[in-house]
């Protein structure tokens, strides 16, 4: 629809309350998710590079997009350290063919600088753009992607945790927590959006070589699934520090509250989580919601792993 | 950071509102959505809109008459793919091309072949599927489409290996072998509905069928929908107890994965709805296969407590017919008997897109009780209205229905938003794919068994007249006493009733409409039920509410009626003397944010397998530590503690039983007092329910029923281990590709790939 056929629509509307028509352009092939359905909006990138939504960052790609904003205490930090992995396993593919995009909802606050620091805090490499633009504008593509949520108490920011896969060339788009399995995600935005065509250079076990989960520790596979992408226990500093002898130096119930409400411990000043806050750049600890019993077993489970894994340096495993 | 709160303005005009003030709603709707789709598109700026008066500094539209249907209304901002509500979500109304409602005769479900597997088979008895189904996952390679990246890959798509492999295969052999595909829309010119054109309102099944919601309507194309044997109606399988059924699913879908019709992804996984089954014959979210190749699923067909009640087999009430009038006993707890199953895709993420688009059957269970023969009076069978010819399985007076609403583009094919991950609703209601159509009855009782097909649309059911129907099962499960309603409960997605209604009080040459109550606003619950005289107005904005099926009653029975609808039916399995093993309460955040989130990874977090989207990632693991042991019972609790949603949560396994609603006994209605396997929490609302673990727990995976939001891609393996000690056990999580399928180990936990 042209411009001037709008005015004259509109005028339409205005004063005869009467129907537009013949505007449909719904076809029934993959064209409907692309130039007519993506708002071509304008966005600046965390370079000062102004780019068009469509056309620059969404035609003919394959894409995985996030929501973030860099004054997050929720989710933001684990998801966008998680698509840090997933990145890291696509490898150069990402900058090629597939493309990431952090768009901040946030966008007064998170200008191109700040976005820069944060995308240098969690190692973000080349092919991942940090998004800053007219609110208006990404609620709107929030909206098209399909992952708005208007805010409220249980969800303080109206922000979903989830990321748009999607390939427009072939019309895919499917939306997966961003809190996944990295190497799951891996797989389904390298192979599985992509019809198998330029597999992953690292292929999941065969069936002999999988295991189930043999270990019912549950200090273990919270570790693993909330922890891991940013700490190791004895393998060195990541986003966040090396949890080797955590247990050791922190009192556990200081430990247990700071793993709790990270953020509400910041706020109050508490000198060793200001320090540390400052120390790793400034990144906020997510609040993710465990439970006490959780908590504790994962407290347990790091001191386990203190106690039995062999001495390694505590630094020097930083890509 | 905190964004101001979005005003939640009851967006909804009374049914009462002048017929003009509506009509006048319903063109501003229409211009509303065009103005917005131009904005969407960049076509028009939102300044230009602004100076236009069009819409205001928020973002709303103007208050302007022709323009905005509320005057008031907030601009609903559920995720999805316009900023506004619209029904159909995300797309203008779907055009009818000058069809008129009731004009076509409803076809009867279309009823697969039954191919007999013989107890041994030799030259002279061949088996009927070729290759011969085998325990394991044929991995017998062949040359996949370069489309699908070449090389080469197995036939069978289920996944390799012991786990995967069918359970007692060698105790259950299929004795029925029951083969289909999955591919395009095409005509059908085999149409099977097992019953005389005389009881099919005349349809003429020598007639090749088109892929057309009304002979009026535009064919879908081959990529538009996407079903059972690529035709209409869907299909029927009839299975019975103690007769195992090979059910080998080909996928025939385009290789090419763009070619989908703007919606739905040509890799699948079927579910049999609530089969008592193995894991590895589930449907499974994370076991699909792909273009050219087969799964087989394997459904034993089982009465559930088989291990442990009545394994002798002498209870004549837990039996099957035997095909010449007799029973034949089956182990297990008669009053687990099931009747009214449907088998659906559940593809990983794309299982809305995908049932939408056509893959949805209907799957009829006969027993001694429930055979489908109202003149066998052998003192078990309940002579339910069904027909008397055949020992079993008789159609004539047992009607599937299956209700699902769509939309389609101007082209009339089928559309979907597939970026509305709150829920998408059609503007046409269709039964067994038809656009409202009619069905001839005698002056007699018919059952019907009625399933919700709908991505995300509830619908309530009520007689034009309101006058009377008999509802007897519940999810396919016969309750303890039938129950007489006016009006049915609303029915969620993925749940069926089972209704009686007895047309004898109607004279030959009469009209009477079911009618759906139910009136939504969006995908995410129904915003109000209407009074029948609401609904049959003409007023609702939810072109969905209305009549939707018309009865003509066209004659006096043939042959006299001599069904009955006996009180009781099927009592529910005593668990009085099995101790609570355990209790359990499983909170579903029903608020927006969590919904869109992913709700039911809120419920699969009981399992540990989910990490629920972010916000909520807690406790999973330990929950499974404290898993049901097998053979004990258990006390669940469901909340949905926010109130803008209604979740029909789904849980394999066993059929439970609801003990309270909202934490009382007598919340729970006369029709929800027997066996379920979908639970709907209501907005606000609970549902304390007793579940047993039994049979097949060598094995079982879990995952929701809300179709238009997400799946969870691991899998548990419930199992004893060697020192008898029960627990849940995260399995390999399966990576199929068409080139075979491989494997994450659950326990790699990556710390170091940063």
């Amino acid at each position: 629809m042209k411009r001037n056929q709008l005015l004259r629509l509109s005028a339409a509307v205005l004063f005869m309350g009467g129907l537009l028509s013949g505007l449909d352009s719904t076809a029934y092939d993959n064209t409907r998710w692309g130039a007519g359905y993506f708002p071509n909006v304008e966005l600046t990138t965390q370079d000062g590079t102004k780019v068009h939504f469509y056309d620059d960052l969404i035609k003919g790609k394959m894409v995985v997009i996030e929501l973030i904003y860099t004054r997050c205490v929720d989710a933001c930090p684990l998801e966008t350290a998680r698509l840090a992995q997933v990145q890291r396993m696509l490898g150069d593919r990402v900058g090629k063919e597939i493309f990431f995009y952090s768009i901040s909802i946030d966008p007064e606050q998170d200008t191109p600088k700040v976005l820069k620091e944060y995308a240098e805090k969690y190692h973000a490499g080349p092919g991942w753009l940090f998004l800053t633009g007219k609110k208006d504008d990404i609620d709107l593509i929030s909206q098209k992607l399909g992952l708005y949520a208007p805010p409220n108490d249980r969800n303080r920011d109206g922000h979903t945790p989830a990321v748009v896969i999607g390939n427009e060339v072939t019309g895919q788009w499917m939306r997966n927590s961003a809190t996944d399995n990295p190497r799951f995600l891996a797989i389904l935005i390298g192979d599985w959006m992509n019809s198998w065509k330029n597999r992953q250079a690292e292929t999941p076990k065969s069936y002999a070589d999988a295991s189930v989960l043999k270990i019912a520790d549950k200090g273990q596979y919270i570790f693993a699934t909330h922890c891991a992408a940013c700490h190791t226990i004895g393998h060195g500093d990541k986003i966040g520090p090396d949890l080797r002898g955590v247990t050791s130096l922190r009192d556990r119930a200081w430990l247990a509250r700071f793993i709790a409400r990270p953020d509400q411990m910041i706020a109050e000043g508490d000198p060793v989580a200001t320090e540390l806050f400052k120390k790793y750049k400034q990144v906020n600890m997510p609040d993710l919601r465990l439970a006490d019993e959780d908590i504790h077993a994962l407290i347990d489970y790091m001191q386990n792993q203190t106690e039995t894994a062999a001495p390694e340096p505590a630094s020097g495993a930083h890509p | 950071m905190t964004r101001k709160s979005d005003r939640e303005e009851v967006f909804f005009l009374s049914e009462k509102a002048p017929k003009r003030r509506l009509e006048d709603a319903t063109n501003a709707r229409k211009n509303r959505a065009e103005i917005v789709k131009a904005f969407s598109h960049g076509q028009v700026s939102r300044r230009e809109l602004m100076k236009l008066g069009l819409i205001t500094g928020g973002g709303l539209l103007a208050p302007i008459p022709g323009l905005n249907p509320f005057m008031t209304s907030a601009c609903a901002k559920g995720g999805g793919g316009g900023s506004v509500d619209t029904i159909p979500t995300g797309a203008p109304p779907s055009p009818l091309f000058g069809v008129q409602a009731f004009t076509q005769p409803m076809p009867r479900f279309d009823v697969l072949p039954r191919a007999p597997i013989p107890a041994v088979v030799d030259a002279t008895h061949p088996h009927p599927l070729n290759p011969v189904p085998t325990a394991t996952a044929n991995q017998t390679q062949m040359a996949v489409d370069p489309a699908l990246g070449g090389g080469s890959g197995p036939i069978e798509g289920r996944p390799p290996g012991a786990i995967w492999a069918h359970q007692r295969f060698n105790i259950f052999p299929p004795q029925v072998a029951v083969e289909v595909t999955q591919e395009g829309a095409k005509a059908n010119a085999v149409y099977n509905p097992g019953v005389p054109s005389s009881l099919n309102s005349g349809i003429n099944p020598a007639q090749a069928l088109a892929p057309k919601f009304h002979p009026g309507l535009p064919a879908q194309s081959s990529l538009a929908m996407w079903t059972f044997n690529g035709t209409i109606p869907p299909k029927l399988i009839q299975g019975r107890y103690g007769e195992p059924i090979l059910f080998r699913h080909h996928n025939k879908l385009p290789a090419d994965v763009s070619q989908n019709g703007g919606f739905g992804r040509h890799t699948i996984s079927t579910h049999e709805h609530n089969g008592h089954h193995g894991a590895e014959n589930d449907g499974f979210t994370g076991a699909y296969f792909f273009p050219n190749q087969f799964y087989d699923y394997h459904w034993p067909i089982v009465l559930a407590g088989r291990d442990t009640v009545n394994v002798n087999a002498t209870d004549p009430r837990a039996g099957s017919p035997n095909g010449s009038g007799g029973i034949t006993k089956v182990p297990g707890d008669w009053r687990e008997t099931m009747s009214s199953h449907w088998f659906h895709d559940h593809m990983f993420s794309f299982t809305a897109q995908n049932v939408y688009k056509g893959m949805a059957g209907m799957f009829n269970i006969y027993s001694a009780l429930d055979r489908g023969n109202e003149a066998i009076n052998d003192g078990v069978n309940l002579r339910l209205p069904s027909g008397t010819a055949k020992d079993f399985g008789n159609l004539d007076y047992d009607v599937n229905l299956m209700v699902a609403d769509k939309a389609w583009d101007q082209n009339g094919q089928l559309f979907f938003d597939i970026f509305n991950f709150d829920g998408f609703l059609g503007d046409i209601m269709t039964v067994n794919l038809s656009y409202k159509p009619f069905f001839e009855v005698e002056r007699r009782k018919y059952r019907f068994r009625i399933l919700n097909g709908s991505a995300s649309r509830f619908v309530k059911i009520a007689l034009s007249d309101g006058s009377p129907m008999i509802q007897i099962a519940n999810d396919g499960n016969l309750l303890p006493h039938p129950v007489t309603l006016t009006q049915l409960d609303e029915l969620g997605i993925a749940e069926r009733y089972d209704i009686v209604i007895d047309f004898s009080r109607y004279t030959v040459g009469s009209k009477v409409w079911m009618v759906n109550l139910a009136a939504h606003e969006n995908g995410k619950k129904p915003s109000a039920d209407l009074t029948l005289s609401q609904a049959l107005s003409g007023t609702s904005l939810d072109p969905c509410v209305g009549k939707f099926l018309e009865f003509r009653i066209v004659r006096n029975p043939v042959r006299s009626d001599v069904s009955q609808v006996p009180d009781p039916l099927i009592p529910n399995p005593d668990l009085s003397s099995i101790p609570v093993a355990r209790t359990r309460s499983f909170d579903f955040g029903g608020d927006a944010t969590q919904s869109s989130t992913n709700p039911i990874t809120a419920f699969t977090g009981p399992w540990g397998i989910s990490t629920d989207g972010g916000t909520r990632l807690n406790a999973d693991f330990g929950r499974v530590s404290a898993a049901p042991k097998f053979g004990t019972r258990e006390v669940w609790t469901l909340t949905n503690s926010g109130g803008g949603w209604d979740h029909p949560i789904h849980i394999h396994f066993e059929e439970g039983q609801i003990l309270a609603r909202n934490g009382s006994a007598a919340n729970v209605p006369a029709w929800e007092t027997g066996r379920k396997d979908v639970y709907r929490l209501r907005p606000g609302g609970s549902v304390t329910l007793t579940m047993q673990f039994r049979d097949w727990g060598g094995m079982f995976m879990e995952h929701c029923h809300n179709t238009v939001h997400e799946d969870n891609a691991m899998l548990l393996r419930w199992e004893l281990d060697d020192g008898g000690a029960p627990f849940l056990r995260p399995l390999p999580t399966p990576i199929p590709s068409p080139q075979g399928v491989t494997f994450i180990s659950p326990d790699e936990v990556l710390s170091t790939a940063l």
